[in-house]
C-alpha cells in the first residue's frame, strides 16, 4: 500500500491506519469501476460468494466488528438475529443518512469510493440471504445519489450485481432511496418507515426489531455505510487478523471526524482505542487555535455527553481500575462509555475557551427541537421546552431556577420515549448542565423572575415596614 | 270575431318570444290570432258550426290536430307541437309526441349571474403554497410523458405490492422539475401510487426536504448546526440576505422556512448539519455543495450563480 499517493495537503497522518479511507483523497483516483478493479476491487466479492453464507457471518463475528452508526452493536451478532425459520424475503439496508451533527465520514465513502460500499453490500447481502438491498441516502447528498446509481449500473454491467452474480447463483439488486432532510430517518426503524413511503415515526422495540420485523414486516438488516465497508476488509484480512487491529472488544479501525476549535479539523482513520484525546487533538489536529485553550469536547456526535478537558475519570473495574485524565482517554467504545459518554458515530466536536456554554447548549437544543418526529409526548414537548428555556438562558432572560427546570425536563425525556432520540436530545443537556452548571447559572439573574404587580407592591410594602 | 286561438298547454315554441309564466300555475301560452292559416294542413273534425274568419266562412272544428297546425305570425312561421307539460325542476317537456329535452336556459343574463367561489379541495386548503417571486423560474406543474416514465422507473424499485414506497422518489422528481410540491402534484403522486392524497400530503408536510412554495432560481441552504455556527454560518446567512435583499422575518421555523429575494433569483434557508462539519461553514446551492464559505466569500458565491 506504500505506493499509494494522496493529493497534496490531504496526506493521512502518521497515526492513521487506512482501510476504509484508503482511496479517499487518493491521487489519480475516481469513482469509476475500472479504477476500482485496477486496484484489486471486487476480489473479496468473489471470495465471499465462494464461501458458505454462514461462514461469512462467522468471519464477521470473529472480527468483532461493532456497528459504526452510533450504537456500536456487534454486526455479526445482529446478522444472526434473522429468525431461522423465516420464509419472507430478507432485506439489507445501508444507512447512509449521516445526519448526526459532528459526523462526516460516510460522505467521503459515498462520494469518492462507491464501489467499496457496493462490494461490502453484496457480501453482506449474501451472508444474510437478501436479494434486494436499499441504500438510504440523505437528501443533502444529491451528487452521491447520482454517483451511487452510476456505480450500481457499472457493477451490474460487469456482473457484480443482478442475476447470478459471478456465476454463483446468487441474485442481488441494489437501489438508491433518497431521504428528505429529516434527522430521525437515521434511526433504523424511522428509516424503514420512510422507505415504506411514510412519515419516519420510529417503531417501538420490542417487538419491531428490524432483524425480525423490518421493511414490509420482513427481516431486515440495517447497517451503517462504514460498517458495510468494513466487511470487505474483514474478508480480505480474515476475521482473526482483523480482530488484532484496535483493542480487545473494540477491534478494527474507525474514522474519527474532528470539527470545531482546532487548528486542523478533518477525518482520521485510526485503530479503535489506539489514539488518545491528547494525540488526536494535539498531534493530529495541531492543537487549539492560536491564543486559545481547549475547554470541552463532545466525543461522539452531538448526542453524546460532553466531556470537560480538565476532568479525570476512573476507568476499569476492581484492581484494573485506573484514574485517567481526559487527555489520556483512548477513543474506544468501552472507555468513553466508562467516562459517562459514548463513542457514538465518531464525530468529535471541540470547543475552546472562547465558547459560551449557554450558546452551545442553545444551538444543540434548537437542533433537537427541530428534528423530533413528534410521535411521543416527552420528546416532542420536552425538546421544545428545552429549546425555549435555553433561549431564555442564552438571551439573558433566565433565572437560576431555569437551569434546574431545564435539567428536570431533560431527565423526564431520557428513558421515556419510543426511540433513542429521547436520550440523544436529553444527554447533551444533562451533561452540559452537570459539567458547566456554574457557567450557565452565571448567565442568569434572580431579577428576571416574573413578578406580578401585586407581589411587587407587597414586597415594596414589606421592605418599607422593615426599615 | 274571435281574436285568439287558445292552444292547449305549453308547446315549443319560438324561444325568442316565449314567455315563461312562473309560479306553479299551469302554463298558458297565448298565441295571437294567425294572420294566415295554411288551410292545406288543417285537419278539421267538424262539429257542424262555422265561423267567418277573414271574410271566409270556415266550419268550426270540434278539435284541431295541433301538431299539424302552422301559425304564421306576420312573416314568421312556427310549428307548435302538441301540448306539453313542463316539469319545472328539470325543464323536460313531456309532450304527447314523445319527450323533448329543453335546453337549460334561453338566455343568460351575465350581469345577474352569481359566481360561487371555487371550492378548495382539502389538499389545496392544507398545502401552504403562496406565490413567491421565485415562481417565474419554474414551469407550472404538468404531467409530461418524461415525468411519467421516470415515475414508473422509480416505482419499479419496490416490490409490486409496495408502490407506496415510491412517494419520496416521486416527490423528488416533482420538486426537481417544478421547484416545489403543489396541490396538483400531490394529487398526481397519489393517483400514480393509488393511495389517498393525504398519505402524500403527510409526507410533504413532515420532511423539511420538501418545499410547498417556489424558492429562488438559486436556493442556498446554509448549515446552522454547532460546528458550522462556530465557523460563522449565522454571519454567512446575514451577509447573503444583505446582498440579495432577502427578508427572513416572515419565516416561522417549521412550516415556512424559505425566504426568497424580491428579484426571485435567490432564496435562503437554514439546514441542519450537512455532514461536513470539518470544513465549516458549509452550504448547498441547489445541488452543489460548497465548503468553507465564510462571510467574506458570500459575494463571490452569489456571483458564481447569476443566470
Ligand atoms: C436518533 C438517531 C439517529 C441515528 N442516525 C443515524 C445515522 O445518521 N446514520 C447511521 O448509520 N445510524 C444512525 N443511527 C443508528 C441506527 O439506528 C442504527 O443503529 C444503525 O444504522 C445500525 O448500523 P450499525 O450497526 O452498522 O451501526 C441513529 C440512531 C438514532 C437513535
Ligand atoms: S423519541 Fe422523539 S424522535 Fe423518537 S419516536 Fe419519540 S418523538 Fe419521535
Ligand atoms: S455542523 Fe454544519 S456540516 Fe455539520
Amino acid at each position: 500500500m506504500s505506493d499509494i499517493k494522496y493529493l497534496p495537503g490531504k496526506e493521512p497522518h502518521a497515526n492513521e491506519h487506512r482501510l476504509i479511507f484508503k482511496n479517499v483523497d487518493r491521487e489519480g483516483w475516481d469513482t469509476s469501476i475500472e479504477t476500482y478493479l485496477k486496484d484489486g476491487g471486487y476480489e473479496m466479492l468473489k471470495k465471499g460468494l465462494g464461501m458458505e453464507p454462514k461462514a461469512v457471518t462467522e468471519q464477521v463475528k470473529t472480527s468483532g466488528l461493532r456497528g459504526r452508526g452510533g450504537a456500536g452493536f456487534p454486526t455479526g451478532i445482529k446478522w444472526g438475529f434473522i429468525p431461522p425459520n423465516n420464509t419472507k424475503p430478507v432485506y439489507l439496508i445501508c444507512n447512509g443518512d449521516e445526519s448526526e451533527p459532528g459526523t462526516f465520514k460516510d460522505r467521503y465513502i459515498v462520494h469518492q469510493d462507491p464501489h467499496q460500499l457496493i462490494e461490502g453490500m453484496v457480501i453482506s447481502a449474501y451472508a444474510v440471504g437478501a436479494h434486494t438491498a436499499y441504500i438510504y441516502i440523505r437528501e443533502e447528498f444529491p451528487e452521491a445519489a447520482i454517483t451511487l446509481e452510476k456505480a450500481i449500473a457499472e457493477a451490474k454491467e460487469k456482473g457484480f450485481l443482478g442475476k447470478d452474480i459471478q456465476g454463483s447463483g446468487f441474485d442481488l439488486e441494489i437501489y438508491v432511496h433518497r431521504g428528505a432532510a429529516a434527522y430521525i430517518c437515521g434511526e433504523e426503524t424511522g428509516l424503514i418507515e420512510s422507505l415504506e413511503g411514510k412519515r419516519p415515526y420510529p417503531r417501538i422495540k420490542p417487538p419491531y426489531f428490524p432483524a425480525a420485523m423490518g421493511l414490509y414486516m420482513a427481516p431486515t438488516i440495517v447497517n451503517n455505510v462504514e460498517s458495510l465497508c468494513h466487511v470487505v476488509h474483514i474478508l480480505r484480512m480474515g476475521g482473526d487478523e482483523y480482530v488484532k487491529l484496535g483493542t480487545p472488544r473494540n477491534s478494527g479501525t474507525r474514522i474519527l471526524c474532528v470539527s470545531g476549535d482546532v487548528k486542523n479539523p478533518g477525518y482520521f482513520e485510526v485503530q479503535v482505542g489506539k489514539v488518545t484525546f491528547r494525540e488526536l487533538l494535539y498531534d493530529m489536529c495541531g492543537g487549539p487555535k492560536d491564543g486559545r485553550e481547549f475547554k470541552a469536547v463532545i466525543p461522539g456526535g452531538s448526542s453524546s455527553k460532553i466531556l470537560r478537558c480538565n476532568e479525570s475519570f476512573k476507568i476499569g473495574r476492581g484492581d484494573d481500575a485506573k484514574d485517567l485524565s481526559f487527555w489520556d482517554l483512548p477513543l474506544d467504545f468501552d472507555t468513553l462509555a466508562a467516562a459517562g459518554s459514548m463513542a457514538g458515530s465518531g464525530g468529535v466536536i471541540v470547543l475552546d475557551d472562547s465558547r459560551r456554554m449557554s450558546w452551545v447548549l442553545n444551538n444543540i437544543t434548537h437542533f433537537y427541537a427541530h428534528e423530533s418526529c413528534g410521535q411521543c409526548t416527552p420528546c416532542r414537548e420536552g425538546s421544545t421546552w428545552m429549546k425555549k428555556v435555553s433561549d431564555r438562558i442564552e438571551g439573558g432572560k433566565a433565572t437560576p431556577q431555569d437551569v434546574e427546570t431545564l435539567e428536570q425536563i431533560a431527565y423526564q425525556i431520557d428513558g421515556k420515549t419510543v426511540c433513542a432520540f429521547g436520550e440523544a436530545s436529553a444527554w447533551p443537556v444533562e451533561a452540559m448542565i452537570d459539567k458547566f452548571r456554574e457557567e450557565l447559572v452565571s448567565a442568569t439573574s434572580e431579577d428576571n423572575d416574573f413578578k406580578s404587580a401585586e407581589r411587587k407592591a407587597q414586597e415594596e410594602f414589606m421592605s418599607a415596614v422593615n426599615v | 270575431m274571435s281574436s285568439r286561438i287558445e292552444v292547449p298547454k305549453p308547446q315549443t315554441i319560438d324561444r325568442s318570444r316565449l314567455t315563461y309564466v312562473k309560479g306553479g300555475r299551469p302554463l298558458l301560452v297565448k298565441v295571437p290570432h294567425p294572420a294566415k292559416v295554411d288551410r292545406n294542413q288543417l285537419n278539421y273534425l267538424f262539429s257542424g258550426d262555422s265561423e267567418e274568419v277573414g271574410g271566409i266562412d270556415i266550419p268550426m272544428p270540434a278539435k284541431i290536430d295541433v301538431s299539424k297546425l302552422v301559425y304564421t305570425f306576420g312573416d314568421r312561421e312556427i310549428v307548435a307541437p302538441k301540448p306539453a307539460v313542463i316539469d319545472r325542476n328539470t325543464l323536460v317537456y313531456l309532450s304527447t309526441g314523445g319527450v323533448i329535452r329543453a335546453p337549460k336556459a334561453r338566455r343568460i343574463n351575465r350581469e345577474e349571474l352569481e359566481y360561487l367561489p371555487k371550492k378548495l379541495t382539502i389538499i389545496e386548503q392544507n398545502v401552504h403554497s403562496p406565490v413567491t417571486p421565485g415562481q417565474v423560474n419554474f414551469p407550472p406543474f404538468e404531467v409530461t410523458p418524461e415525468l411519467d416514465k421516470k415515475a414508473d422507473e422509480r416505482i419499479a424499485q419496490y416490490p409490486d405490492d409496495q408502490s407506496r414506497s415510491a412517494v419520496l422518489p416521486l416527490l423528488h422528481e416533482v420538486q426537481h422539475k417544478f421547484g416545489f410540491i403543489s396541490p396538483e402534484s400531490i394529487e398526481w403522486v397519489a393517483g400514480k401510487l393509488d393511495i389517498a392524497a393525504i398519505k402524500v400530503l403527510e409526507v410533504v408536510s413532515f420532511y423539511p426536504g420538501f418545499r410547498q412554495k417556489a424558492p429562488g432560481k438559486f436556493h442556498v441552504r446554509v448549515c446552522r448546526t454547532l460546528s458550522c455556527a462556530m465557523g460563522g454560518s449565522y454571519e454567512l446567512m446575514e451577509k447573503l440576505c444583505e446582498i440579495t435583499e432577502i427578508d427572513r422575518s416572515k419565516e416561522d421555523g417549521h412550516k415556512d422556512t424559505i425566504s426568497v429575494s424580491p428579484c426571485g433569483n435567490y432564496s435562503v434557508e437554514f439546514a441542519e448539519c450537512l455532514a461536513s462539519c470539518g470544513t465549516a461553514p458549509v452550504c448547498l446551492v441547489n445541488d452543489d455543495f460548497h465548503e468553507g464559505v465564510t462571510e467574506e466569500k458570500a459575494q463571490a458565491l452569489l456571483d458564481s450563480y447569476t443566470s
